[in-house]
């Protein structure tokens, strides 16, 4: 079936044998060398680099002397093997066939002539499958509209991740500060980015939507993917001075001076726009939720 | 009894041999797996490769199920790491600031586990790439390409998976994205999520919930389907380049016993060696630059991992459109998250049958196309590649933007073009030189009427090869084995 050659006849050379034989020595040698070294560096503490370094070289003196080795009893053969055809012949096909078909002599019918039978096993096996939806339901709760609320309503105050409140008074231009609820900081569906620009510079629809003396609020999820609309940036190039809330995991880039428009980047929708108010105190509070679902949109809200 | 001499004179391999075989009635059945024939190639170790990253990622990885929390309940850090301490944060991100800063190697082994996934997603592809263009996925392989589309996606997910258990900043960003995905699919989107996720977004399952899929399911799959590959190859015997007394009925190479098995065995370390000082001397995924997952927190530059590159591309560079139906919306991320990767991976899993239908070739090969003599499969194959390319550069447009000093808009225009107009021309391109390469008067220059061979030192020299039928030529190969060119 197959027949070996040595090949080329390198054996004759006892001179590269040689050299793999060397070369394997060295290298299981240096491979034992690595291990101690491995060894001494766990049990001094020294596990940042020389632990590794020393089980790499013991792994790669192992197997480059395994290769050495090879070379050495001389592998670099040529051995030809005939393949097995792997299609069948018309007759073993006709066999096969029979054999798949036929019952036992005493049978009285045949296989195919049971529709119904087959029928009642594909519906019993789909219904086991329907069964078994069940328990997998288990695994969460029906949605009940919980995209539509978030934190926010009339009145909650706006604080900072370490509680504190803002004042109306306080705070330069063109800053920008994380929000949440007023006890809820941390609830992912409230995160809100609070920027202050100068009030002339905003929409007339974003002045409607409830911004006070510049102060402007949008949802912080980003309504393409939902990642958090972190970066806050001034293009100072002309012509214009652009201000930009950018998205860092897909570059979507919204205008927070015109109701949070999308500019360029894949977002398709504005981020949803908290409308504000002043609370007896003089501090920022809502002035009610969201009047749209935040974050990514599903497909059946157009 | 037998004679006491018969049996000193075995050997302790002989011995160990005897006492199984001899028990399963497998002596014969042996002694014909051990003189296998193996075509020799260097392209031919990328599988090796990727399966030997494979073994190290299961021996890594169940060490660090040893250490890793699979859960979400909060917890103070209080560990060795001086910034992070005090802060608050998941079971599971603090037993991964565990595993790096106190148990001791324990951050080898992670970087270990992470540079080992790296290089199996990579030498998975490097060998599907291998095997499309030299034509080895057609009949009778097409079964084992479809397999072998499959264990992508598994690695990919294994990837996936893996990435977001840390609980760390990108990992979590990693998984809210593809909450976004699952969210604006038709129907089921919203269902599936809190299914998913136990609830709304970002819930306390999640964690304990990927954890088992990370490392029990996949890793499963990937085994059996491992097993199929392997079994596959090894029933259907493994392709070959032409050559001088290669013919579609025989292989030509180096027997199971000893030559591949040591050499084999020997990559098997050579790949661990070089993982393990990859882990050693390379930081990768070092979580506690990013920290804990933090509502409302956000990173510049963030970028997954290399091999997920192509779908962040896609998410970062489809336009923004959105598609209206009778108050039903077909989003950005259906498109760029669900159309396209099922479009790559669809023709990836379809591959062979649409080269059977363009070529109009049914017939079973066993003998290697070189990339030239099928110069239209080639010019696809560098052209999907261009477009996969293009896509990764896009995930990372951000970055290059930031280093060429070019506006992001401007870098996300002219990467939203290269993807139209790159393609055809690398088509163009890798079809011409394909068809300039193959009319070059090339059989004596490539492929020889002796073979050369590679001797134990080192150099190279020809020689008759001895067998009993006198080598061919090249113009003896039978029909179907020669280059055509499509």
């Amino acid at each position: 079936m197959s027949e070996r050659s040595e090949g080329a006849a390198t054996g004759d050379d006892p001179q590269e044998n040689q050299r793999a034989y060397r070369a394997a020595v060295v290298a299981f040698a240096a491979a034992i060398v690595g291990g101690v070294v491995a060894a001494i560096a766990y049990s001094t503490d020294d596990t940042d680099v020389w632990l590794g370094v020393g089980l790499a070289v013991a792994l790669g003196g192992i197997g480059f002397g395994l290769v050495s080795w090879a070379k050495y009893l001389d592998f670099d053969e040529h051995v030809v093997q005939q393949r097995e055809p792997l299609t069948m012949t018309e007759t073993e096909r006709d066999a096969l066939h029979e054999e798949l078909t036929t019952l036992p002599a005493n049978s009285t019918t045949t296989f195919r002539r049971r529709r119904l039978l087959t029928r009642l096993l594909g519906g019993s096996l789909f219904s086991l499958v329907v069964g078994f939806v069940g328990p997998l339901g288990s695994l969460g709760p029906k949605p009940r509209g919980e995209r539509n609320r978030t934190g926010w309503s009339n009145g909650v105050r706006l604080v900072t991740s370490e509680g504190q409140p803002i004042e109306r008074a306080t705070g330069g231009f063109d800053q920008l500060v994380t929000v949440f609820p007023e006890g809820q900081i941390g609830r992912d569906d409230s995160q809100v980015v609070l920027l202050r620009v100068s009030p002339e510079l905003l929409t007339e629809r974003t002045v409607e939507a409830g911004s006070i003396d510049g102060w402007v609020a949008y949802s912080k999820i980003c309504t393409h993917a939902g990642c958090s609309v972190g970066l806050f940036g001034i293009d100072t190039r002309p012509p214009d001075v652009l201000r930009q809330l950018v998205c860092p995991c897909h570059q979507s880039v919204f205008d927070p001076v015109d109701g949070a428009r999308p500019v360029t980047g894949p977002a398709t929708r504005s981020l949803p726009q908290l409308p504000l108010r002043v609370d007896a105190d003089g501090y920022l509070a809502a002035a009610d939720d969201f009047d749209r679902p935040v974050g990514p949109p599903t497909w059946d809200e157009g | 009894m037998s004679a006491p001499q018969s049996r000193s004179a075995r050997g302790l391999l002989e011995r160990y041999v005897d006492s199984v075989a001899g028990r399963l009635g497998a002596g014969s059945g042996l002694r014909s797996a051990l003189r296998k024939v193996f075509p020799n190639h260097f392209s031919f170790l990328w599988g090796e490769v990727a399966l030997y990253s494979f073994v190290v990622l299961i021996a890594t990885g169940i060490y660090l199920t040893l250490f890793f929390e699979g859960t979400q309940s909060e917890v103070t850090y209080s560990g060795s790491y001086e910034p992070l301490r005090g802060e608050e944060m998941s079971a599971a991100f603090a037993s991964v600031m565990r595993i790096s800063f106190d148990v001791k190697g324990g951050l080898l082994i992670r970087q270990m586990h992470h540079w080992a996934a790296l290089i199996f997603v990579g030498a998975i592809a490097v060998h599907m790439a291998r095997v499309f263009f030299t034509g080895a996925f057609r009949k009778p392989r097409e079964m084992n390409w479809v397999v072998g589309v499959l264990l992508l996606v598994l690695a990919l997910a294994a990837g996936l998976t893996g990435y977001s258990l840390p609980d760390d900043l990108l990992s979590g960003t990693g998984l809210r994205i593809i909450h976004a995905v699952i969210l604006a699919l038709p129907f089921v989107g919203e269902r599936l999520t809190y299914l998913l996720f136990g609830g709304e977004w970002p819930g306390t399952d999640i964690i304990g919930r990927l954890y088992p899929v990370h490392i029990l399911l996949i890793p499963a799959l990937i085994v059996a389907l491992l097993g199929v590959h392997l079994g596959l190859v090894w029933r259907q015997k493994h392709t070959q380049f032409r050559g001088a007394g290669r013919t579609e009925t025989n292989v030509v190479g180096e027997s199971v016993w000893p030559s591949f098995a040591m050499k084999s065995v020997g990559l098997q370390f050579m790949v661990a060696a070089v993982i393990t000082a990859m882990g050693a001397l390379f930081d990768v995924n070092a979580v506690w630059l990013y920290g804990p997952y933090d509502t409302g927190a956000a990173t510049s530059f963030s970028q997954p991992d290399w091999y997920i590159g192509f779908l962040e591309g896609s998410l970062r560079l489809f336009p923004p459109w959105e598609t209206r139906i009778g108050g039903f919306v077909i989003g950005q991320v259906v498109y760029s998250g669900v159309v396209i990767p099922s479009l790559i991976f669809g023709i990836l899993f379809a591959a062979p049958w649409i080269d059977r239908r363009l070529t109009g070739d049914h017939d079973e090969h066993h003998l290697l196309d070189r990339p030239r003599d099928a110069a239209g499969r080639s010019a696809t194959g560098v052209a999907a590649l261009t477009v996969v390319t293009v896509l990764f550069l896009g995930g990372s447009q951000d970055v290059i933007a930031g280093t060429l000093g070019m506006s992001l808009g401007l870098v996300t225009r002219l990467l939203q073009i290269l993807l139209l107009v790159a393609p055809p021309i690398a088509w163009y391109v890798t079809a011409r030189m394909c068809r300039v390469l193959a009319e070059r008067p090339g059989p004596e220059r490539t492929e020889r009427s002796e073979p050369i061979y590679r001797d134990s030192g080192g150099g190279y020299h020809s020689g008759p090869l001895v067998e009993k039928e006198p080598p061919q030529d090249h113009e003896q190969v039978p029909a179907e084995a020669t280059g055509r060119s499509t």
